[in-house]
Formats: C-alpha cells, sequence, structure tokens
C-alpha cells in the first residue's frame, strides 16, 4: 500500500474507539449460561425418547414442561448462534461483504428460530 | 536443558515436545502472498573435523538482493559454541555467512531483542537451548509480521498499537513535593505486568492478531493497558477504559491462550486481558 | 506494512503455516468449528420440528432420514461435536469468572474436556442405542 502515508499511530488508531462490545460479550455469556441446562435436558429427552412413535413425541411435546423449554431453547440458541456466527464472519471476512453476511446470518437465524418456535406452538398448543 | 513439555505444562519454560502435527494441516503457502512465498535456500556444510553437528534450517531475507525469502540449512558444531540457539546463530554469523542478520542485546532474556520463532513456538533465542530443539532445529522471525532482513522483524505496528493504550501516568491532580504515593498492597497490584520486556512473542504468537492485527490490540499492548489500569497513581481509568471498549480493540480475543503459553517471562497476558473484560462489564453495573 | 523507502512490499513473515499446533490453539479452534457446525445442525432440529407439525406423513420422512445409515453417522459427529462445544464453553465461562488461567489449570481443563467430551458421547450413544433397541 504505498498510497498510504500516514504515521503508524494513524494507522494503528484507524476509525478510534467504537464504545461498544461488552454488551455483545454478556449476551453471548448469557445465552450460553441458558443453554447448558436447556441443551442437556433436551439431549437427554431425546435419547430416552429415541425409537418411540409420532403419538409419542406429540404427547412428549405438549406436557408444559417440555414445550416451554423447547421453545426457550430456540430463542437461546438461535440467539447464541447468531452472535457466535456474527463473530466468525467478522474474524475472517474484512471487506464490505462483512456487513451483508452479518446481516444475512441474522435473519437467518431469526426466521429459522421462529420457524421453530411456531411449529413447536403448533404441536403443543393444537 | 529445559524441562520438556508433557500433557500437563506447569510453565511456559517447558518447551513443546514434538506432538502429533508440527503445523496445522494447511497447505504451505495457505494465504500466503506471492512476495512471502519461502523459496528452496543454501545448504552450509559444517566445517571439517566437527564431529557433533547440529542443522538448522534458516528463514532468510534479502531486501537489496530482491526475489523471494528462502530457507537456508546450517550445519553447526556444537562442540565450537554455546549451548543457546543465539550462540548458535551467532556462531553461524562468525565462522559461516557474516550476512545472517539478526536483533541481539542482553543475552540473558531480558531486553527482548531476540524474539523469534524457533520450532514453531516464539520465544528468545538467547534463553532457548539448542539440545531443547528439533533436527533439523527450524528458525523463523517473529510470526505475521513484515520482514525487514533475515530474522529481524518489523515491529512498527506494534508499538503504534502501543502508544495507542498511552502508557504513561495521567494525573490531574497537582503535583505533590516528593512522589506520588502508593501502598505495598496497590504495588503488588503491578506484579506480572511491570516485568514485561515488550519482546511481542505473545502478539506474534495470537491467532487473532494474525488476522485483524490491523484493529486488534493483542496480548502485549493489552497486557500493558492493564499494567496502566491497575496503576493506583493513575488518574484515568475511564478515558483507558473508553479507548479499549471496540468489538476489535480488546473484544477480538477469544481466550485462545496462545500467548500465555508462549511468554518467556512466564506472564499472564491472557488473564490480564480477562481482567479488563471483567472492568468493562463492572463498569457498566 | 508499507515502508515509503522501499521499492516493493516486505515479505511477512510465516504465521499458521509454520506455528505449532498446541492444545490452547487447537482446542480453541475446535471450540470455533462444532460452534458453527451445531450452527448448521440447529436447522435440522427446526426441519424436525416443522416436520413434527406438519403430520405423522412429513415426521416419518425426517425420521427416516435421520435413521438412516448417513444420518446416524451425522448424528453421531453432531453428538461429539455437541459435547465438544459444551465442555469447551463450560471451560470458557470459568474463565469468564477469572479462574483458571494459570498454565496447569488451562492443560488440565484442556484434557478434561477432550475426556468428557468422549465419554459423554460414549455414554449417550449407547443409552440411546439400548433404548431405541429395547
Amino acid at each position: 500500500m504505498a498510497s498510504d502515508m500516514r504515521s503508524p499511530l494513524a494507522r494503528a488508531s484507524g476509525l478510534g474507539s467504537a464504545k461498544s462490545g461488552p454488551g455483545h460479550w454478556r449476551a453471548q455469556r448469557l445465552s450460553a449460561v441458558a443453554l447448558v441446562p436447556l441443551t442437556l435436558w433436551f439431549v437427554a429427552s431425546i435419547i430416552t425418547h429415541s425409537g418411540g412413535t409420532y403419538p409419542a413425541f406429540v404427547a412428549w411435546l405438549r406436557t408444559p414442561l417440555a414445550a416451554t423449554a423447547t421453545v426457550l431453547l430456540l430463542i437461546a440458541l438461535f440467539y447464541h448462534s447468531a452472535l457466535g456466527l456474527q463473530v466468525v464472519i467478522e474474524d475472517y471476512i474484512h471487506s464490505r461483504a462483512k456487513f451483508a453476511a452479518v446481516i444475512a446470518v441474522r435473519l437467518g437465524c431469526f426466521a429459522i428460530g421462529a420457524a421453530g418456535i411456531l411449529a413447536t406452538l403448533r404441536i403443543a398448543l393444537g | 536443558m529445559s524441562e520438556h513439555a508433557t500433557m500437563i505444562i506447569t510453565s511456559s519454560d517447558q518447551v513443546p515436545r514434538a506432538t502429533l502435527f508440527k503445523r496445522f494441516p494447511v497447505p504451505r503457502n495457505f494465504g500466503v502472498a506471492r512476495e512471502s512465498r519461502i523459496g528452496l535456500g543454501k545448504a552450509w556444510p559444517a566445517p571439517p573435523g566437527a564431529s557433533r553437528i547440529k542443522s538448522f534450517e534458516i528463514y532468510r531475507y534479502d531486501p537489496e538482493a530482491g526475489g523471494n525469502p528462502r530457507l537456508d540449512t546450517f550445519e553447526v558444531d556444537l562442540d565450537d559454541c554455546g549451548p543457546m540457539v543465539l550462540d548458535a546463530l551467532l556462531w553461524i554469523k562468525n565462522k559461516v555467512d557474516p550476512t545472517l542478520t539478526l536483533r541481539r542485546s542482553c543475552r540473558e532474556g531480558i531486553c527482548g531483542s531476540c524474539a523469534m520463532n524457533m520450532d514453531g513456538t516464539n520465544w528468545l533465542a538467547c534463553t532457548r537451548f539448542i539440545s531443547d530443539m528439533d533436527a533439523p532445529a527450524t528458525v523463523y522471525p517473529l510470526a505475521n509480521l513484515p520482514v525487514i532482513k533475515d530474522l529481524v522483524a518489523d515491529l512498527t505496528h506494534l508499538f503504534a498499537q502501543y502508544e495507542l493504550i498511552e502508557p504513561w501516568l495521567h494525573a490531574r491532580s497537582p503535583e505533590p513535593e516528593r512522589e506520588r504515593l502508593q501502598s505495598p498492597e496497590e504495588r503488588d497490584k503491578l506484579d506480572g505486568y511491570y516485568e514485561c520486556i515488550l519482546c511481542f512473542c505473545c502478539t506474534s504468537g495470537c491467532p487473532s492478531h494474525w488476522w485483524n492485527g490491523d484493529r486488534f490490540l493483542g496480548p502485549a499492548v493489552l497486557l500493558q493497558a492493564n499494567r496502566w489500569l491497575v496503576e493506583s497513581r493513575d488518574e484515568a481509568k475511564e478515558e483507558r477504559l473508553d479507548n479499549l471498549e471496540d468489538p476489535f480493540r480488546l473484544y477480538r480475543c477469544h481466550t485462545i491462550l496462545n500467548c500465555t503459553r508462549t511468554c518467556p517471562k512466564g506472564l499472564n497476558p491472557g488473564k490480564a486481558i480477562a481482567d479488563i473484560k471483567d472492568m468493562m462489564v463492572e463498569r457498566q453495573g | 506494512m508499507p515502508n515509503p523507502t522501499a521499492r516493493r512490499p516486505r515479505p511477512l513473515s510465516p504465521n499458521i503455516q509454520i506455528y505449532r499446533p498446541q492444545l490452547t490453539s487447537v482446542l480453541s479452534i475446535l471450540n470455533r468449528i462444532t460452534g458453527v457446525l451445531l450452527s448448521l445442525l440447529s436447522v435440522w432440529l427446526v426441519v424436525w420440528l416443522v416436520a413434527g407439525a406438519a403430520g405423522p406423513r412429513s415426521y416419518a420422512v425426517v425420521r427416516e432420514a435421520t435413521t438412516s445409515l448417513i444420518g446416524r453417522i451425522v448424528l453421531f459427529g453432531a453428538t461429539f461435536a455437541f459435547f465438544l462445544h459444551l465442555c469447551g464453553g463450560i471451560r470458557h465461562l470459568v474463565w469468564d469468572t477469572g479462574r483458571g488461567f494459570d498454565l496447569r489449570s488451562i492443560y488440565v481443563s484442556g484434557w478434561l474436556v477432550v475426556a468428557a467430551s468422549v465419554a459423554l458421547t460414549a455414554a449417550a450413544w449407547a443409552v440411546g442405542l439400548s433404548h431405541s433397541a429395547g
């Protein structure tokens, strides 16, 4: 970059501090803490119900515990996913495409999470 | 001879021993720009009559000759030089190839000049025993830095990042008659931070700094930032934390912890950065 | 970095091409890789739920795919990825409290994560297979 004649300090300063960062960090940790019990419960349920029939699956998901926990799991999971994937994209993509990629990932997680929640509620309440 | 690393490392001077992989399973020239590709180098045989010989593969680059960097192989007579890698490098410079260029000064692990990558990890050449090195030993400059010549890396950007955190006392209170006072407990808080020799082994070994080094400050600079944040005589905590509160400057640290593993002074940049993140959260409520 | 007096750019010293993999960096990148994989696999979780909401026939199709040979192989990998990411994540949460940063703790906790992930994956599949068989 022979055209970049800034001083080393100017180059290191960039556009300055964004004054943000702890919010994202806390949200990631909060969703992580929620996910520990929720995923363990979910995996345990899958394991103990494996081999079951469709009516058994519906009956299980209709119980208030399973319905609530599944909805909470989907919320925490897709939020945690969106935050995590955003960090991965920011790490490796440095062009303008980065912003589009982050938006796409966030919207995708929201959409797929919403679909999962609606499906769960349909089974549980329908 | 240092204690060789076993499965559990208790201090950073345990030399990494040969593991399943000597390098990540990526192509040799993965993501390497054309001008950085390393070509085949020269072979420099041992002098006649040498009995204990060790091969050293050393990264060479001559900015005046042009061309690409290359890897030269030198056979060193171990009976004719001291026990440290720096001794071997200076033996090569004195007896075989005087153009081999490197930084060095104190030869006792306190100045940080001879920081380089040996057998895949960053350390000081003057405190790394030759007997702990692989066969052949490989010597590269500090990772992911522009190379000025041979083993001399350009640290300009790293020092600019250091200047960015303003590593000096900020105090608006009127100057006292004599010293600004500090209790022994307050002074103890500086232990583990003031000893940093700014060799940049840690920053150069941080994958996050490899991919985002233009904006991420890196472990060395952040350790010093913490040094000034815990300095009881400093009065600019707010401004210092504001300066660091950035998704790239601080939060590109993902606690990879290569830094703590590689520090030749046994310091803990990973812990220092965790303390800064803790302050960030604490000041929010 | 630009050098105003040089006519050509300086080469960059090698980084990932030569840096030695260590427990620190290997477990860290595994945590990231498993995270990304789990994000992709969670789409299948939603597919399963949506199929369940659509009715017994859609559910049967998804179930068939999941219990096929390829499905089971993927599921086994997913279980291992899940436990690695879970144990690695808990290790991260412990670091976030400020504990466990000395080198000895880093290495002990690291190997514990590997051992626990293998053990939990084996246990989960042992229990799961016995349930679907019995």
